[in-house]
Parts: structure tokens; C-alpha cells; sequence
């Protein structure tokens, strides 16, 4: 693709450099672009979510009914006895499980332990913020290119030790890895030593993504950018970044903790041996609270771009919302004691529940932002437009489920449910994911040179909404009326819910397979992109598409704001039927 | 503050198509009461967030020819009110959430204290008098009752046995838990209250039971008639294992003469057999089986290298003969000998049974073998043995 235009940067275009398969595959793993190894991220992120996607829907498929034996006479007249419900397993003896049900503890953990640690927390900084936090700096790279490259092999590297436990057979720790449950499950094998490894390793590539990008915000910002002139997207990435510096180094000490009790029988957390449990889940949650922003920061700063470039409109409140990324990121290192208030003192709970409600402040800001800049705009709903609405839609419903969880009397009830799991999937998945999409086809045409079949996609962005909806709605009322999480059992009256959570699981397969086929049939046979398909006006539209080597080819000066829309015409940009303003320059 | 219309006692349709019953205390129903609050607001915020980001999308959608519109970037006296409505709210749902969490911790002086012990996969209660109930219920109505299918076979549906927990109606209930291993969670959702249960710390919580209504009946598991009770599901909520799922309990609210007929019985002395067969189910059927079916842990009956009385082929290599030392030992220190295809995953019971208890288990295990290990011994060799597992318990 696009090697003609660009033929005197071959090494800038993807598919073009020196002939033989080999030469290919070793440009592009001793690369130092960042667009590659965004793209080189994004990859591996999307096969992770592939793996843990496979792992979400065999849970949901073993929750179709609940687990009974059933005693009958056979035609021989000989009493027989059988289980029904045990619908994976036939996977018992491949993973070398005890029982169906530990079948079951292995692959929630594997869903949970590949969808934040492998999938989400790497998901947008590492891939979409590689590649376009420095072209909308108007930079020719990040800070530390080759520091850059050592993150995604880190990054691999940690996911191979993922992989490997799991082909040993899994782990059954939960992904939250709770002591003294976790130093002593599977105590002969070093599949749990591996598994927690892997996280520790992957957090390395993380404080190593994040110390770049904090640098490069810094130091390489074009002339004329100032701090407020920066894209909302560099916002979020940037208090991202920020946070998995300050808080990636306290699980990599606690996991090694973990590591050391259950190897040399240091007694930290087990009371058994001395230790105590709690001091783990304070240790584990310091970091994971804030992780929770790392997820959805980066989501947030995608939106305020759809919502602002779409409906050609300068974003409302910019300064509320560059602000509230980082008040966002500050208290969430106040907060995580609201993953524990059954297992911690009164008054503990009583603080930790008021600064939980101080959390909630910021996020409700930004909602009300994004939903005032739509006001007298132009909107057009292509499918990254409709993604950004999706993503109002379901957050806000993600973030209002948590107030009952911040309240201490009615927490007590929900905690440990399926309500908290469909609440954090609303934010998590409903947040994160959707915003994912929808800057992944705001931004797919940039990266690869190449449009998608816009019906296509809008089809996948429609299923997906529906059976997200279907699968995790359901799940609120599951957990009101009493199911806990991480039951490979229930009792019968919870049946219902859970096969129209099931139902609903497969439609999102669905969706997610029609998106699969537009970003193939894309690649292939997509047509070419043009410069600034979107009429965008940060940096990253202002270079062909995709950017050549090094981005620019002159430095850009920047002379008007992200979301001037009303004042400046957006460059390379053919709008068809859209009337450009007819003063450019009144900036 | 005082709201106590959040206590309604009339659940609304839309309370009870979220909690599918009626909280079963007024510390339940004022935190059903306090969740629905939390409920309309947010269904009221939503509705008003949708309806503008729907009706603004279909008005401004981009049409041929039409820019969009100037409008100011920020408006700060619109910023300050979205900013400190939300606060307010916040306010007011953090205040009631501390109010309800204190009805739901805090107890009377008389409160009646129930000790909770926990471990992987059972729960166990004991009464202020040391009893402990012995008593399990099927999971469901429909588990064990035998139905007829195509004409002439037959189906039996079996769940496994819960524990059922009595409490008397009316009574303030305070709970003092302690686990024996990893972490559980004590959760009983009509009372809308759950707490974890950490091995070397106490933790708890308060409830109090309701009163029964007319026609509130159970089926008593001892007489197998109905008798006035209610009864309301304990899950365990913290994950902890294989049988995670099924570490559940009954609680059975009834008449303060029946719970107190009940402990009395409790009380008394039994059958050493009769008394290891309830402790069996209550503690040791969610792992051992008594018709050798696998589990977590080896069956209890005899054949196959299994039972009291035949050699256990130990992990380690060696083998062990399975008499009484060797059930005592495997009770109090389960890591000591483990079978060969097992692995370490029993909790200790040293603390948790009596010498009673015991002896009890032992007795009935003796009842499923069809062989005796201890028949050829001397007085003498036993007392010895004895001596031995007493000093490493």
C-alpha cells in the first residue's frame, strides 16, 4: 500500500523496504518508529482481546444452566448417575483440572487476568497514543525511540509468560491474585509463579510507555503548542501516563512479594505463616484502583476528538476538561479502599466512601461537556461518531451504577456480585472498549492508508451496542436479587438472567466479527484514504496518509487551536457539501 | 436525620423487579429504600442526558450545506451549577450511606452472638450454649424428589445439602466470624448485608430478624412436616476455590420455641454414628463422598484402596494404614499424609471439633468399612499411638 506516493521513504511506509519476508519481518522488529510499534501494539493488543473475548464467551456459555445430578434407571435397568450443566467440562482433562468448576475459577481468571493486564491497560496508550501522540505534538518521534521499542518487547515478553501458564494449564487465583487464597492454590506448580510474573513484567513495559510519553508531552511539544493548545486525546494519555508511572512500581513490588511467600515461604500475607491478608488487598488495589483511570482516561481523551471533530464544534469546557483528566488522576490514588470496605474497619469505610463520591465529580463534568458541544453543531454519524454516542450512553450508565457501590449501606449488599461485574464491564467495556472502537475508525484511515466499508461498520458499532446491553444489563438485576461473582454454579431462579446474558454475549460476538471483516476487507481491498478524510484539524491531519517517516516533512507550526472549527479551514480536506468558513484567518 | 420513608414497607413494583423480595429487615428496607433514592436520580440524570444528546443529534445532524453554529466554548455560571448539584447529591447519598451502614454494623448490648466459622467448603454456626446445628436441607424443592419420565423410568434430581442455621424470629443477631483458611464472605441477601470472613481476625455484622407472617412455613428436616419458619439463602461472596459456588447455607427464621426445642436437642448426647453422619454432612460432604464418588477429597467408602481399614497409598511414596490415628491426624493436621492423587487442600479442624466430635467421626466412618484396623491391637499399642498424634496436634 501507498508505496508509489511515498517510494523515497520506504522505510516509512509499512509494506515497502527491502524484498524477502525476512528482511520485512526484522524491519519492523528492530523498528524505532513509533507508528510502527503503535501499529505493532495494536496487534498484539487486538489478538489478546481476541483470547480473552474466546475466554468471556465460554464463561457465559458454562452460566446457561445450572449444575445438577441427576440419578435414573438406564434401559439395563442398572441406576445411573450424571451431571448436567457442566458444560465445559470437556476441557477438564486438557487443562489438567481437577474438577468442571476449577475448569471454570481457570478461565475467569484467564478472561479477567488477558483483558486488563494484557488487553485494557495497554489497549489505547500503547497503541493508538504511540502512534498519534506525537504526530498531534507535531514531533518526529517520542522522547526515547529505542526505549520505546524495549516497551513492546517487554510488553511480549510478559504476555509469553501469560500465554506459557496457560498452556500449563491456567491459573484458578482470580485476576486479583488474593492472598493467602493465591500462595496456596496449585502450591506444587509454578503455573500461579509464572501468571504473576507476567503481570510484574508487563508492568514494566507500562512505567516504560508512561515515562516516554510524560517526556515527550514535555519536551516536544511544536513551536506555537502551548500546554492548552494540546488535543484532549494528549490530556487523557498524558494524566495516563502520569498514573502508571507513580503506581506501576507498587504492584511490581507486591506481586514479587507474592512471589516470594509462595516460593520461600516468607509469611507477608498468609496468617499462617505470620502474615496478613488485607495488607494484600491494600497493596494490590493501591495500584489497581488508579489502573482503573489508566483504562478509561485514555477513552475519555478519544471521545472529546469524535465528539469535537464530527460535529465540527469547539469542544465545551476545554480547560474543565484537561483539568478534570488530571483531578481525575490525583484522587484515584485516594479512593482504593472502596474495593475493600467488607474487609476493613468502620471508620476506614466511612472516609474511603466520601472520597469515592469526590471521584465521581470530575467524570460527571466531562459528560455534561461532551454532551453541550453537540449544541448547533454539524453532526455526522459515521460509525466513529457513533461509537462516541454509544460511549455516552453506557458510561453514563457505567458511572451512575457506581454511586450505589461508593454508598457504604447499600455496597455492603452489591459488593462481590454481578452487579459490580456489570458495572465496571459498563465502564470498563462500555467506556473503554467503545471508545477504543470509535478511535480505531476515526483513526484507522490515518494509520493504514485505507477507508472501510462505512455501512459495514455502522452494522458492527449497531450489534455491538445491542448485545453489550443485553449481556451486562441483565447483570445489574442479577446481582440486586442476589447472585455473587465468580460462581461457576447457581441457583435456579438466577437461570433466566443468565441466558439472556448468554444470548446477548453471542450477538457481541457478532458485532465484533463484522468489525473483523471491514478492518480485513479494508487492508485488502480498501479504498485510499485521503489526507484528512474527517476535515480534523490536529497535527496528524496535516501529514499524508498514512505519515510518512518522521511525520512532517517540515516542522509544524501551530497557529490555531484543536477545535477552531468555526474559524479555520481544516487542511487536505475535500468536504464535499460542508461550507468552510469564509474568514480563515481570523484566528 | 431521620428519613424513614426510605423504610417504606411496601416494596414498589420497580423495588421488587430489581431485589426480586422485600428486604427482610428495616436495615434491609432502608437500604433498599436508600438504593432506590440513588436509583430515580440516576434514571432522572440519564433520561435528561439522553434526551439532550438524542434531540440535539437529530436536530443538528449535518445536512448539505448547513455549518455548524458558533456557540461560547464554556459558560461558568452553567459549569458551577453542573458542578455543584452533583456535589450536593453526593453529600446527601454519602450521609445516608454512613446512616445505613451503622444499622447495619452497629448492634444492641443484648444482641444475641452467633460465632461463624468458615473454611474451604462450609459454613458452621454455634450457639451461645456451644451447640452447633446439625441439620441440612436439599438445595432446591424440586432436588430429590423422584419423577417419573417417559412412562416407566424414573428421575431423581439431586442437589447437594446445605446447613441449615436456626435463628429465633424477632431477635437482634450479631455474628462473629473467623475463617479457618483463605477468605470468605458471609453474605446473606435478604438482610442486605455481607462481610468478609479473614482467617486471624474476628469481623461481623448485625441483623435483626424479622417477625414471621401467617403462613410462613418450612418443612422441618428432622419430622419432614411443615412448621412455621422462613428461609433465606447465605452465599459465600469472596471467591475461594473449587466448590466456591456451592459454599452456601440455609438460614431459618423460627418461632423462639422452636429454636430454643432445637438447641436443647443440639445439646444432648448422641450416638456416636448418628452424631458423625450429621457432622459429616454439615462439614465433610462437599469433599468426601460416602458412595465413592471422586471429589476433592477420597471417599469415605471402603474398596478400591479407599475406607477405613484398607492402606492409603500416600503421596509421598509410603503408605499409611487407615485406622483411628490416621482419621485423627488427617482431621487436625490434613497436610500430614495426603493420599497420592490429592492435593494439600484440607483446612485444619484442631479447634474447630470436640473430642466428642471426634470420636463421632471416627465411629461413622468405622461404619462405612466393612473392616476393623484397630481390632488386632493391644491397649497398650493404642495408647501409644495416641500419645504420638496428641503431641504433634
Amino acid at each position: 500500500m501507498s508505496t508509489t506516493d511515498h517510494a523515497h521513504h520506504d522505510e516509512g511506509s509499512y509494506f515497502g523496504g527491502p524484498p524477502g519476508a525476512i528482511a520485512k519481518v526484522w524491519q519492523w522488529m528492530s523498528t524505532v518508529d513509533h507508528k510502527k510499534i503503535g501499529v505493532m501494539y495494536l496487534f498484539a493488543v487486538l489478538f489478546m482481546f481476541f483470547l480473552g473475548g474466546v475466554s468471556a464467551l465460554a464463561v457465559r456459555y458454562e452460566l446457561l444452566d445450572p449444575v445438577r445430578t441427576v440419578e435414573t434407571m438406564n434401559e439395563a435397568g442398572e441406576m445411573i448417575q450424571y451431571t448436567t450443566g457442566e458444560r465445559l467440562s470437556g476441557l477438564q482433562d486438557i487443562m489438567g483440572a481437577k474438577n468442571a468448576n476449577e475448569v471454570y475459577n481457570r478461565i475467569f481468571t484467564l478472561h479477567g487476568a488477558l483483558m486488563v493486564f494484557m488487553f485494557i491497560i495497554p489497549s489505547i496508550p500503547a497503541s493508538l497514543g504511540n502512534f498519534f501522540l506525537p504526530i498531534m505534538l507535531g514531533a518526529k518521534d517520542v522522547a526515547f525511540p529505542r526505549l520505546n521499542l524495549l516497551s513492546w518487547y517487554i510488553y511480549v515478553i510478559g504476555c509469553l509468560f501469560g500465554v506459557f501458564s496457560i498452556l500449563l494449564g491456567g491459573v484458578d487465583t482470580g485476576w486479583t491474585f488474593y492472598t493467602p487464597y493465591s500462595t496456596t492454590t496449585d502450591a506444587d506448580h509454578w503455573r500461579v509463579i509464572l501468571m504473576i510474573l507476567a503481570a510484574f513484567i508487563l508492568g514494566f513495559s507500562s512505567i516504560l510507555t508512561g515515562m516516554n510519553f510524560v517526556v515527550t508531552v514535555h519536551k516536544l511539544r511544536a513551536p506555537g503548542m502551548g500546554w492548552f493548545d494540546m488535543p484532549l486525546f494528549i490530556w487523557g494519555v498524558y494524566a495516563t501516563a502520569v498514573i502508571q508511572v507513580l503506581a506501576t512500581p507498587v504492584i511490581g513490588i507486591t506481586l514479587l512479594l507474592l512471589v516470594f511467600e509462595r516460593v520461600m515461604h516468607i509469611g507477608i500475607f498468609d496468617p499462617s505463616m505470620g502474615g496478613d491478608p488485607v495488607l494484600y488487598q491494600h497493596f494490590f488495589w493501591f495500584y489497581s484502583h488508579p489502573v482503573v483511570y489508566v483504562m478509561i482516561l485514555p477513552g475519555m481523551g478519544i471521545v472529546s476528538e469524535l465528539i469535537a471533530v464530527h460535529s465540527r464544534k469547539h469542544i465545551f469546557g476545554y480547560r474543565a476538561i484537561a483539568f478534570s483528566s488530571l483531578g481525575i488522576a490525583a484522587v484515584s490514588f485516594l479512593v482504593w479502599g472502596h474495593h475493600i470496605f467488607t474487609a476493613m474497619g468502620e471508620l476506614a469505610a466511612v472516609l474511603f466512601s466520601g472520597l469515592t463520591f469526590l471521584v465521581a465529580i470530575p467524570t460527571a463534568i466531562k459528560v455534561f461537556n461532551w454532551i453541550a458541544t453537540l449544541y448547533k453543531g454539524s453532526i455526522a454519524l459515521n460509525t466513529p461518531m457513533l461509537y462516541g454516542l454509544v460511549f455516552l450512553f453506557t458510561f453514563s450508565i457505567g458511572g451512575l451504577t457506581g454511586l450505589p457501590l461508593a454508598t457504604l449501606a447499600t455496597d455492603l449488599h452489591l459488593h462481590d456480585t454481578y452487579y459490580v461485574v456489570a458495572h465496571f464491564h459498563y465502564t470498563m467495556m462500555g467506556g473503554t472498549v467503545m471508545a477504543f472502537m470509535g478511535g480505531l475508525h476515526h483513526w484507522w484511515p490515518k494509520m493504514f492508508g485505507k477507508m472501510y466499508n462505512e455501512k459495514a461498520a455502522i452494522l458492527g458499532c449497531v450489534l455491538v451496542f445491542i448485545g453489550f446491553n443485553l449481556t451486562f444489563f441483565t447483570q445489574f438485576f442479577l446481582g440486586t436479587q442476589g447472585m455473587p461473582r465468580r460462581y461457576a454454579n447457581y441457583v435456579d431462579e438466577f437461570q433466566t438472567l443468565h441466558i439472556v446474558s448468554t444470548y446477548g454475549s453471542w450477538i457481541l460476538l457478532l458485532g465484533f466479527l463484522v468489525h473483523l471483516g471491514t478492518f480485513v476487507a479494508s487492508l485488502f481491498a480498501g479504498e485510499k484514504a485521503p489526507a484528512n478524510p474527517w476535515g480534523g484539524l490536529t497535527l496528524e491531519w496535516e501529514t499524508s496518509s498514512p505519515p510518512i517517516e518522521h511525520n512532517f516533512h517540515h516542522e509544524p507550526v501551530v497557529t490555531h487551536g484543536p477545535y477552531d472549527f468555526d474559524k479555520v479551514v481544516p487542511p487536505h480536506w475535500d468536504p464535499k457539501d460542508y461550507p468552510l468558513p469564509e474568514n480563515p484567518s481570523s484566528h | 436525620m431521620n428519613i424513614p420513608m426510605l423504610a417504606s414497607t411496601n416494596a414498589s413494583f420497580t423495588q421488587r423487579l430489581i431485589f426480586g423480595d422485600h428486604g427482610a429487615s428495616e436495615a434491609a428496607a432502608w437500604s433498599d429504600g436508600l438504593f432506590m433514592m440513588i436509583t430515580w436520580f440516576s434514571v432522572f440524570c440519564f433520561v435528561i442526558l439522553m434526551t439532550l444528546m438524542v434531540y440535539w443529534v437529530i436536530k443538528y445532524r449535518r445536512r448539505p450545506g448547513v455549518a455548524s453554529q458558533p456557540s461560547p466554548h464554556h459558560n461558568l455560571n452553567l459549569e458551577i451549577l453542573w458542578t455543584v448539584v452533583p456535589s450536593a447529591s453526593m453529600l446527601v447519598f454519602f450521609v445516608l450511606g454512613v446512616r445505613g451502614y451503622a444499622m447495619k454494623m452497629v448492634s444492641p448490648e443484648s444482641a444475641m452472638e452467633l460465632k461463624v466459622d468458615a473454611w474451604k467448603w462450609a459454613w458452621k454456626v454455634t450457639y451461645p450454649n456451644g451447640a452447633s446445628s446439625p441439620e441440612t436441607k436439599f438445595l432446591s424443592l424440586k432436588d430429590n424428589i423422584e419423577t417419573m419420565q417417559d412412562g416407566d423410568s424414573w428421575v431423581k434430581q439431586t442437589g447437594l445439602e446445605y446447613p441449615v442455621f436456626y435463628v429465633p424470629e424477632n431477635t437482634a443477631i450479631k455474628l462473629r466470624m473467623n475463617s479457618q483458611d483463605v477468605i470468605h464472605s458471609f453474605w446473606i441477601p435478604e438482610f442486605r448485608t455481607k462481610m468478609d470472613v479473614i482467617p486471624n481476625r474476628y469481623t461481623g455484622f448485625a441483623f435483626d430478624t424479622p417477625k414471621l407472617r401467617d403462613g410462613e412455613t418450612v418443612i422441618d428436616t428432622t419430622s419432614m412436616m411443615p412448621i412455621a419458619g422462613r428461609d433465606m439463602w447465605i452465599f459465600c461472596a469472596e471467591y475461594c476455590g473449587d466448590e466456591h459456588s456451592r459454599m452456601a447455607a440455609t438460614l431459618r427464621i423460627v418461632p423462639q420455641e422452636t429454636y430454643d426445642a432445637k438447641i436443647k436437642e443440639w445439646g444432648t448426647p448422641k450416638d456416636p454414628i448418628v452424631l458423625g453422619e450429621s457432622l459429616y454432612k454439615t462439614m465433610c460432604k462437599i469433599c468426601h463422598s460416602v458412595d465413592g464418588t471422586p471429589g476433592t477429597g477420597p471417599t469415605w467408602k471402603s474398596g478400591n484402596g479407599f475406607g477405613f481399614g484398607y492402606e492409603a497409598a500416600l503421596a509421598n511414596g509410603s503408605s499409611a494404614m487407615r485406622d483411628d490415628n490416621y482419621i485423627r491426624e488427617s482431621i487436625l493436621d490434613p497436610n500430614a499424609k495426603v493420599v497420592a492423587g490429592y492435593v494439600p487442600s484440607m483446612p485444619s479442624f484442631q479447634g474447630q471439633l470436640s473430642e466428642t466430635d471426634i470420636e463421632g467421626l471416627l465411629r461413622y466412618i468405622q461404619s462405612l468399612s466393612d473392616r476393623d484396623p484397630n481390632a488386632g491391637q493391644t491397649d497398650q499399642e493404642n495408647q501409644q499411638a495416641d500419645d504420638t498424634a496428641g503431641s504433634d496436634g
